[in-house]
This record gives structure tokens, C-alpha cells and sequence, in this order.
């Protein structure tokens, strides 16, 4: 069953109605805490040369979820994409070229991206810079300090959930 | 390998990050090095002997470079904070250079000024001097710092080497997309190409201004 949530990350007022019972005095959830709810959901400010941006949130899950993909209009980037930044050996994967120095003693830390990121039951995802976040690929235009970047989560379980990030420097 | 640890460097809440720095705290243990004793010991780390990156240069794309050899080390009482990364990567780049640019900003102008940035682009392909000089003026003040670039791999790979860093780039998608992978910490370099500290991804703005402060304060190891 797919559902859609217009949701708002200033959205106290579902907070209110839904009389969360939660100790957590967070205004930005938006969610009832018997639903998946997403909070702070924030953009990083690009500059005028970037092509990609970054989006990150907090999604919690009181019954376990996946989440699947996310999408963003065309006015913002052309694709955006579930991406997860790793820590990678120098031997790690295929070289296209040799500028790696092979003998380092420092970890090298790469991104990629990922099908599906798993929320475990009452667990909570954090989309957070150095770990999964949500890559705008082909940027439409910088993203400037106050943007609202309208992103949407594909859920397996929650279906749809539309939430708003607002651009920030960080 | 690494011997002073003052402690473990406050990270961002967040659980990514802890897993990227565990290999180097795993390290750090495996090392038999590091001390109870905070003392006057700096909140990155730092090697014993440090690494001497000497007079290693590389083309200075930047304003003020005019594409000429530019040597990655600080003015003589000064730092330079070396940094591998490229543009394109929207996460782990942008994320330390506005670490580095918030403990600038939070230190007396006297001693900032005396600090100078230096990112390497590990993707020369992709990242032009405009979109280098473009993507660091974003977060540091014109002047502040230097965009270096070489096409020449055998260049990038001897500075990265120098500096005990590596990066790598993934074969290219259908799109021609390719993934970039590449060490993530940033060295300060004084002025006699000693590499004095390093800050590993994550390490909070707050603890990379003290210790530039302690560098750069009259009695630190800056101005030795």
C-alpha cells in the first residue's frame, strides 16, 4: 500500500495533533512516533562550480523500513541518488589510473551508491555527512543558504514521504 | 607511526563517522603509541618522526599562482593546511573545508592570517583551475588559499606520497561518471615542510582552531 505524506520539517503542528507522547521536546519531527518520521532534513550550500549537492535527514522507524530511492524535481538536480560514503583501503576496487600512492598508511574514503538502505524495527536512519546521504546529481542551479529542496523518500513500507530540506552552510 | 594522541578527537555525533576513523584509531592502538596525559598535546594527531614533506611543489592554479611550482608548506611563520579532495564530491570535501573555514573565522585575525589552504585536486580531469578556485573561494577568503593541479599522475602521486596519502578513481559508468576515492585528512605544514598535526574526517572545527592556535601561539610548535 502506498501512501503519501506531505510532510514539512518544520511540521509541528502533526506533532501536536497526533499528541506524541515522546519525551524528545524536537519540534521538527514530522511524524506521529507511530509512524516513520523524518527530521532535520537539511541540504549542504553549494558553490557556482559544484554539479552535485548532498541532502540529509533523520528518519526513525518505530516498525522497521527500507528506504529505496529518492527523487527531487527537475528544477533541482536532474537525478538524485542514495549514496553511502566508505572507508576504502588502497586496494580496494579497480584503479583507472595509477595516482595512488600504494603504500599510505591513511585510510581513503570513497562514495558510492547504494540500492537500499535498511532502517531497523524502532531503529533510526541518519543520512549525515561521511555516511548515506542523498547525492543531486547534475545540479539545475547552486543551492543558496535558505533553499527549500523538496525531496522525495521511497519507502518499502511507508510508500512515499515528501519532505522538505532547507539549505544550509555546515 | 602515530604517537601522540591527545585524545580520541571529538567527533560529530555521528555513527559514519566513527566507523571511517576507527581504522585509524585501530592504528593508533596497534601502534602501541598514545598517552593518558592530555597535557599541552594537540587534539589531532601527530607521528614521531613527523613527516617531512620538504620542498615537494605542485602547479598553483590558483589568482595568485599563475599556474607556476608552488611549494605545499606554510610561509615561514606560518601553516599551510593540505588537503586531497575534488570537486565534484559533495559530501567528505565540502564538509572538512567548512570545518577548516568555521576555525579560521573563530580565530584572532593575526594568527588566521597566517594560515593558508591548500587543496590538491585528486581529479584533475574534472576539476579545472576555474571550478578548483570557484569551489575553494566558496569557503575561504581570496588570498587564503592556493588550488594546486597537475595533469602529470606521476606528480600527484609522488606529492600524495610524500604526505603518506593516496587517492583512486573508479572505472567510469555508461554516463562516464567515475567514483573518486581519497585520503580525507588534512595536514597542516609549516613553513619548513614538517607536517606538525593531522585531522582525520569528522574532527570538529572547535579542536582544529585550538590546535592551529597552540601551532601559531608564540611558544607552539609553529613558530619553532
Amino acid at each position: 500500500m502506498k501512501k503519501t505524506m506531505f510532510l514539512s520539517a518544520a511540521a509541528v503542528a502533526v506533532l501536536a495533533i497526533a499528541g506524541c507522547g515522546s519525551d524528545d521536546s524536537s519540534d521538527d519531527t514530522t511524524a506521529a512516533s507511530d509512524e516513520t518520521s523524518v527530521s532535520d532534513a537539511w541540504a549542504r550550500v553549494t558553490t557556482p562550480t559544484q554539479t552535485t549537492g548532498a541532502v540529509y535527514m533523520t528518519i526513525e522507524s518505530p516498525d522497521g523500513d527500507t528506504l529505496t530511492g529518492a527523487s527531487v524535481p527537475s528544477s533541482v538536480a536532474a537525478e538524485a541518488q542514495l549514496h553511502e560514503t566508505t572507508d576504502e583501503g588502497p586496494d580496494a576496487g579497480d584503479s583507472m589510473d595509477s595516482t595512488g600512492s600504494m603504500d599510505s598508511g591513511d585510510p581513503m574514503m570513497g562514495m558510492h551508491e547504494v540500492d537500499r538502505v535498511e532502517i531497523p524495527a524502532g531503529g533510526t536512519l541518519m543520512l549525515e555527512p561521511g555516511g548515506h546521504h542523498i547525492m543531486l546529481m547534475d545540479l539545475a542551479k547552486p543551492i543558496a543558504s535558505g533553499d527549500t529542496i523538496p525531496v522525495t523518500l521511497e519507502l518499502e513500507k511507508a510508500g512515499e514521504i515528501e519532505v522538505d530540506a532547507t539549505a544550509r552552510e555546515e | 607511526m602515530f604517537d601522540r594522541v591527545v585524545r580520541r578527537p571529538r567527533m560529530r555525533p555521528l555513527a559514519r563517522v566513527h566507523a571511517v576513523v576507527l581504522p585509524v584509531l585501530v592504528l593508533i592502538v596497534g601502534s602501541g603509541c598514545g598517552s593518558g596525559d592530555d597535557g599541552d598535546r594537540l587534539n589531532g594527531m601527530t607521528r614521531t618522526p613527523p613527516t617531512e614533506v620538504g620542498r615537494v611543489s605542485l602547479p598553483d592554479v590558483s589568482p595568485g599562482g599563475g599556474g607556476r611550482q608552488a611549494e605545499l608548506r606554510g610561509a615561514d611563520d606560518g601553516l599551510m593546511l593540505v588537503y586531497f579532495g575534488y570537486t565534484s564530491c559533495p559530501d567528505v570535501c565540502p564538509t572538512t573545508l567548512a570545518d577548516l573555514g568555521m576555525a579560521l573565522k573563530g580565530m584572532p585575525d593575526g594568527q588566521a592570517r597566517r594560515v593558508e589552504v591548500g587543496m590538491v585536486t585528486v581529479d584533475p580531469k574534472r576539476d579545472t583551475a576555474r571550478a578548483l578556485n570557484g569551489y575553494l573561494g566558496h569557503f575561504f577568503a581570496p588570498g587564503r588559499f592556493a588550488s594546486f593541479r597537475t595533469t602529470d599522475g606521476d606528480e600527484l602521486a609522488a606529492a600524495e606520497s610524500a604526505f603518506g596519502a593516496s587517492s583512486k578513481l573508479g572505472k567510469p559508468d555508461r554516463h562516464g561518471s567515475y567514483e573518486v576515492a581519497h585520503t580525507a585528512q588534512v595536514f597542516a605544514v609549516d613553513g619548513t615542510g614538517k607536517v606538525l598535526v593531522e585531522w582525520p574526517f569528522g574532527t570538529p572545527s572547535d579542536d582544529i582552531r585550538s590546535d592551529l592556535e597552540r601551532l601559531l601561539s608564540d611558544d607552539g610548535a609553529g613558530s619553532a
